[in-house]
């Protein structure tokens, strides 16, 4: 899988020394499932991830690694936090079978959309795939109980919910809440995965085959593989 | 005792008759009287007219999202259907302004000329998304019958219909009700009589749904209107605000014995 090696090489290099706190994927970990249309209001919520005009980043990359599925937070978890707070989400995905063809990145495309399905008791997720950005409300419940609940057990529900597609190997989440880290940076690399997500898009739709009227063009000059995938896919059709 | 499952009151009618200014006492009753309860005030009325009655401005109208939405695709970004539900559902908090007990959301007004449908059909989607989460929703609909045949208003428990003492008045909810018969099977139905002169009656009306409250001309909705002051600011013994006591205890008084039943 070379199309996200650059971006998964960056994020790892933004990654800010060893996780706050890490824990391999255990189903009993998991939170408490809460359900799909509940609304956590103002009144009910301590702060929110990512929320009142703080950054926010979420991406989904598909790579090589990790080796097994695990949970990462660099920064204070929820029952240290106080107020709306930075807030970033990067999955690492790694399939079974990764060999390259049209079917396989049509499936990573559907894959990346399990990071919105995921509805813990307490933890209202909200994520635009358009801008990028994921933000969780999270209830005072959730954070006065005891124990607390932790972005460790949100990262094995969505480890579990990965894990239900028979395609994924392994996952590795990692949430960030450092106050101190280069969000931006983060953001640059994301808006990069959504651009290699949109020319993939674009290539396996059949699309524009003249690269010098392609507005993806950029992208397909720095990501190899792309533009061999989206003319190999022609040839063969 | 009230039930578990949403109640939702919609008003409609002919333009002009009081449906803001009736939906909004009903927002304040049950927020009064249910203080314990949340309730979710819809303005699904492009003139947005509720938002002022309730003093209330949420960041975001559900056409702000439909635009984003729509724009985001014409640069050319992800069009996936669960993506964009992900996107509606990451903005729709921001639509939804809270005080207390209370949620407001707008549906906005179409910037662009041409047809509500679209943004219908967010109405609907949201209707039947978000209304799980409160006990009482109360839509200001737009006037006439569009948003009931296009079936925008299939969640809804309680239709009130509002007109004044006019015939053309009459002869819109005669529409609405003869509409909400085939579309919004089990719906309650009632009226709403406002800004009528002291002479009129409905009982001699033919083939109107169950009276809820007759309300003559009401000075000091008037006055408040003028002042621009909210619907927190009526003097409870304005006529509009005893009417809409008297219709929502009578709307409520069958979802009570259902309950009791149950």
């Amino acid at each position: 899988m070379r199309l996200f090696d650059d971006v998964i090489a960056g994020v790892n290099a933004l990654l800010p020394g060893p996780p706050t706190k890490a824990a391999p994927y255990d189903p009993a970990r998991c939170a408490t499932d809460g359900e799909k249309d509940r609304i956590l209001f103002r009144s009910e919520t301590a702060f929110e991830l990512g929320g009142g005009g703080k950054p926010s980043v979420c991406t989904v990359l598909f790579g090589d690694e990790p080796a097994e599925s695990r949970v990462e937070l660099y920064g204070p978890d929820l029952d240290a936090i106080r107020a709306d707070q930075p807030f970033a989400h990067v999955t690492f995905a790694r399939l079974r079978v990764s060999d390259g063809s049209a079917a396989h990145y049509e499936q990573i495309q559907k894959l990346g959309f399990t990071v919105f399905q995921v509805y813990p008791e307490g933890f209202l997720i909200r994520v635009s795939p358009m801008s990028g950005r994921e933000q969780a409300r999270v209830a005072k419940a959730a954070v006065e109980c005891r124990p607390p609940l932790s972005l460790l057990n949100v990262g094995c529900s969505l480890i579990r919910e990965f894990r239900k597609h028979p395609e994924i190997a392994a996952v590795r989440t990692a949430y960030i809440t450092d106050p101190a880290f280069d969000y931006t940076a983060l953001a640059d690399l994301a808006a990069k995965a959504r651009s290699i997500t949109s020319a993939l898009d674009r290539a396996l739709g059949g699309g524009e085959l003249d690269c010098a009227a392609c507005k993806m063009k950029p992208v397909c000059d720095s990501v190899e593989g792309l533009r061999e995938l989206h003319f190999g896919k022609e040839k063969t059709s | 005792m009230i039930p578990m499952k949403p109640i939702i009151f919609a008003f409609a009618g002919k333009g002009g008759v009081g449906k803001t200014s009736l939906s909004a006492a009903f927002v304040r009753l049950l927020t009064e009287q249910y203080p314990e309860k949340k309730i979710l005030a819809v303005d699904a009325d492009p003139a947005v007219g509720l938002l002022t009655a309730l003093g209330v401005e949420p960041r975001l109208t559900l056409d702000d999202i439909r635009m984003r939405i729509a724009e985001s695709i014409d640069r050319g970004e992800t069009a996936d259907a669960v993506a964009l539900l992900s996107e509606a559902r990451f903005h729709l908090l921001d639509c939804i302004a809270e005080r207390g007990n209370l949620s407001v959301l707008a549906i906005g007004r179409p910037e662009a000329a041409g047809c509500y449908c679209k943004v219908n059909a967010y109405l609907k989607q949201v209707l039947e998304s978000a209304a799980g989460n409160y006990d009482f929703v109360v839509i200001d609909g737009e006037a006439g019958i569009e948003q009931i045949n296009r079936r925008v208003m299939e969640t809804v428990t309680n239709l009130v219909l509002v007109s004044d003492g006019s015939r053309k008045g009459l002869q819109v909810i005669r529409t609405i009700v003869r509409v909400a018969e085939r579309l919004m099977p089990g719906v309650r139905t009632g009226a709403i009589f406002n800004r009528v002169r002291p002479a009129f009656d409905p009982a001699g009306q033919a083939d109107l749904p169950p009276v809820l409250a007759v309300i003559g001309d009401d000075p000091r909705q008037t006055e408040n209107d003028m002042r621009g002051d909210t619907v927190f600011d009526l003097p409870e013994d304005s006529p509009l605000f005893v009417g809409a006591k008297a219709a929502l205890r009578a709307l409520l008084a069958p979802e009570e014995a259902d309950h009791a039943a149950v």
